[in-house]
């Protein structure tokens, strides 16, 4: 049936396809450059339609007029077939000159209708757009929002160009940023007095591994899983757990949201040590989204370098002997005021745990 | 920031395209996406082609720190990644062998690995793990200076279809069961081996790239040949080898492959091919063969010459023709067999649809100039014939042209052009 409608009158007429946008406008193009699209191509064949006004064929919704206008110019000259190899190459330089939105647009609408060799073209425009761009071009280029957090655009790169060293410090940069711009719109609401710390660093890493410790006030965050852990804070008096607590997420992340860079920063409640290190900083100049190391001068580097070293040189070394405080501490703190709902919170001790130790074997021996 | 009033213009285009985009980008630049917005932070983790070299990290002089970030770089962005991967290259000088390859291998293993190029640097040469062959899916694999020892119990790659192997430590009869088991090997590339004695068994084979020292090869299943192309390199014990073997080479190589598309030969090709030669009627005729191309042919070697003429009146069907000359003008004066050419040279034969032919390197000789007299007579469609001389004086080349002229052509359209520099 299709080839009798198709077959259209006088030999001399050439035949003509109409084409139906989503926005309702019909179009009719010669038979040869719309076969050229292989879902025009298959909706003829396969269903007939095509061949007068009335049974113009609907393209999907992602082709606008104008981009079809561009799309069927490319079909035009690429369905001819005797031209060479140079002419084709010349022509589609010449083609994708066009702005960064129109090109989206076609890349988009050349996918829809199933043009591989059109996608092709435009996507390989579209990574020699993107090549070579700082991400702030890249964002102003593409109109994309800025919307990830100061730790999170640095987790990445950071991982996989620097080492270690400078890993643990740039989080401990990022939440000193974080800090610091809280800080700046808390200022503008309320005067707040500064707190001074005039700790040394040995005081401040008796205290990450377990000395007496005083909660200060909490602050307000944006972390969900701050809060989370603020909740079972007042259950919880061991405030001694809590700054393990932040030592362990350092290290084991990744088995407790299944993202492999995602980096916590750690309850504020129970740190001393940000308190302490974000007031040294906090006499700083605004710290902007550039390069970290620059901010900071030398005397202040060497120190965190210092401080930074020591953390993980502890944070290695001790590791098993703290272990053992934690479980020995947590079950005392935590069997002792329970009576009531010694299941629920047995269940919940164990779940800790296995937070904590992200330990497998505890989590498949709980109920 | 630019204007707000603008919407998102890309993030929200079909993941198969975000990938299209990022596998066009160097790998730092696809990984540097993953800060620019909420969207795109894992967007480039699930690209399936990896190309890692050492654009990957900021180059310096200190060797050591270069390849420790590179390592670096690469084990990190195979730990963010997701999901399989098809694809992984890996071309650097910086990489010698060391433990983290070794890793990577046995990671993408496991990660449904399909093609695999392994390029690595000049030094001690990578050993390959064992872990490459359990790979299950390869379907290509290209190897460069590395050392290869398949276990006792491998199977060969049954998804293979194209293997590289260039300057590969390997053992001759590890190379020949590899080839022949993997059943669907369509193109086969063996560079740079030393003295190799080798019986390719490959029937899907189609493509044949051959370079290095080769002792002996013989293509004992190889019915679905297309295109192939060997630059034979010799030393002088080989050539005696060869002097004191019986076998005709020429049957040996070219006798089991009738779909023959296109022949290069480069080098001792044909000298190679000329040993053993038994000179009788070929029992073959390569009825698809219509491009040739010979280089370095010595025609002071009557043998090299009944080669050359034995595979052009072996194939009705060639079209272009191209050949090149290693002759030694100054050595040859007088050639003898000079009357082969009207009494013994195959008289009844035709070249119905030879095209083109390009002679290059050619010092005048006699031979050279009775073979290009041969072929205007023997080409009745012949359209253009480009002769380049090697010739340094002039006047060598005006007696090359003025024997040139005297030659008779059977084609009326044909050119012949004597490109000077």
């Amino acid at each position: 049936m299709s080839e009798g409608v198709m077959a259209v009158v006088k030999p001399e007429m050439k035949s003509y396809i109409w084409l139906q946008t989503a926005d309702g406008s019909i179009q009719q193009v010669e038979e040869e450059v719309a076969m050229f699209c292989p879902m025009i191509c298959r909706e003829i064949l396969q269903t007939g339609m095509g061949s007068s006004k009335n049974y113009a064929i609907s393209l999907p919704q992602r082709v606008n007029p104008a981009i079809l206008g561009l799309i069927l110019d490319y079909c035009r000259f690429h369905q001819v077939p005797g031209r060479s190899n140079k002419e084709r190459k010349t022509f589609d330089e010449k083609f994708i000159r066009m702005d960064t939105k129109k090109l989206c647009e076609l890349t988009s609408a050349a996918d829809s209708l199933q043009l591989k060799p059109l996608v092709d073209l435009t996507s390989r425009a579209l990574a020699r757009i993107i090549e070579g761009k700082t991400p702030e071009e890249i964002r102003e280029t593409f109109h994309l929002p800025d919307d990830l957090t100061e730790e999170e655009k640095l987790e990445p790169l950071r991982n996989i160009t620097d080492d270690p060293r400078i890993r643990l410090l740039n989080r401990l940069y990022a939440r000193k940023r974080k800090e610091l711009k809280e800080r700046e719109k808390l200022k503008s609401v309320e005067a707040e007095e500064e707190r001074v710390d005039e700790r040394s660093v040995d005081d401040l890493l008796t205290f990450i591994n377990g000395g007496n410790r005083e909660t200060k006030g909490v602050k307000t965050n944006k972390n969900k899983k701050k809060n989370r852990r603020r909740k079972d804070h007042p259950k919880d008096s061991s405030t001694n757990v809590n700054g393990h607590n932040k030592d362990l997420d350092a290290l084991s992340s990744a088995s407790q949201d299944g993202d492999t860079i995602n980096v916590e920063s750690p309850s504020p409640s129970s740190s001393k040590l940000q308190d302490s290190t974000y007031v040294t900083f906090s006499s700083k100049r605004d710290l902007d989204d550039g390069d970290l190391d620059d901010d900071l001068d030398p005397a202040m580097k060497e120190e965190l370098d210092r401080e930074v070293e020591d953390f993980a040189r502890r944070l290695n070394s001790d590791w098993p002997e703290r272990m053992q405080e934690i479980l020995s501490l947590g079950q005392e703190r935590k069997l002792a005021p329970i009576d009531i709902n010694g299941n629920g919170s047995a269940r919940r001790y164990k779940s800790d745990l296995q937070v904590w130790t992200g330990d497998n074997d505890l989590r498949e021996s709980t109920i | 920031m630019g204007d707000f009033s603008g919407c998102d213009l890309i993030s929200n285009l079909p993941q198969s395209i975000i990938e299209s985009i990022l596998t066009r980008l160097p790998i730092r630049d696809a990984v540097r996406t993953s800060c620019l917005s909420r969207k795109w932070r894992y967007k480039w983790t699930t690209i399936t082609h990896l190309s890692f070299d050492e654009k990957c990290v900021t180059l310096s002089n200190d060797r050591a720190l270069v390849e420790k970030s590179l390592i670096d770089f690469v084990t990190r962005a195979l730990f963010l990644h997701q999901g399989p991967i098809h694809k992984f290259q890996l071309s650097t000088s910086y990489l010698q062998s060391c433990s983290d390859i070794d890793q990577w291998i046995l990671f993408l293993s496991r990660n449904d690995i399909k093609e695999l190029v392994l390029e690595l640097g000049e030094g001690e040469w990578f050993r390959v793990p064992s872990c490459l062959f359990y790979c299950k899916k390869l379907t290509r694999l290209e190897l460069f200076r590395c050392e290869l020892d398949p276990p006792p119990s491998f199977k060969g790659f049954l998804c293979l279809k194209s293997l590289n192997l260039h300057q590969v430590l390997v053992t001759p009869d590890a190379i020949e069961s590899l080839i022949s088991s993997c059943p669907l090997l369509e193109s086969l590339a063996l560079s740079y081996f030393d003295s190799l004695a080798l019986n390719i068994r490959a029937p899907n084979l189609k493509y044949l790239c051959l370079e290095g020292e080769f002792k002996d090869i013989c293509l004992e299943n190889t019915p679905l040949l297309v295109a192939m192309s060997v630059a034979m390199y010799m030393t002088d014990d080989i050539a005696e080898h060869f002097e004191q073997s019986s076998n005709c080479n020429f049957i040996k190589f070219l006798g089991g492959i009738p779909l023959l598309e296109r022949l290069v030969g480069h080098i001792y090709f044909t000298k190679y091919l000329s040993i053993g030669n038994d000179l009788g009627i070929l029992p073959i005729t390569y009825n698809r063969l219509k491009i040739i191309e010979l280089y370095q042919v010595s025609f002071e070697d009557m043998n090299e010459i009944l080669v050359v003429l034995r595979l052009i009146t072996s194939a009705p069907n060639l079209r272009e023709l191209q050949i090149s000359g290693s002759s030694n003008a100054l050595a040859a004066i007088e050639a003898s067999d000079l009357d082969f050419w009207e009494k013994q040279c195959p008289s009844d034969c035709t070249f119905r649809r030879l095209k083109v032919v390009k002679m290059t390197d050619m010092s005048g000789v006699p031979h050279e100039m009775e073979f290009i007299k041969f072929l205007l007579k023997k080409s009745p469609v012949l359209e253009m014939m480009s002769i380049t001389p090697c010739a340094y004086g002039l006047e060598g080349r005006m007696k090359m042209l003025i024997e040139l002229v005297r030659f008779k052509r059977a084609s009326p359209e044909a050119e012949v052009i004597f490109i000077q520099d």
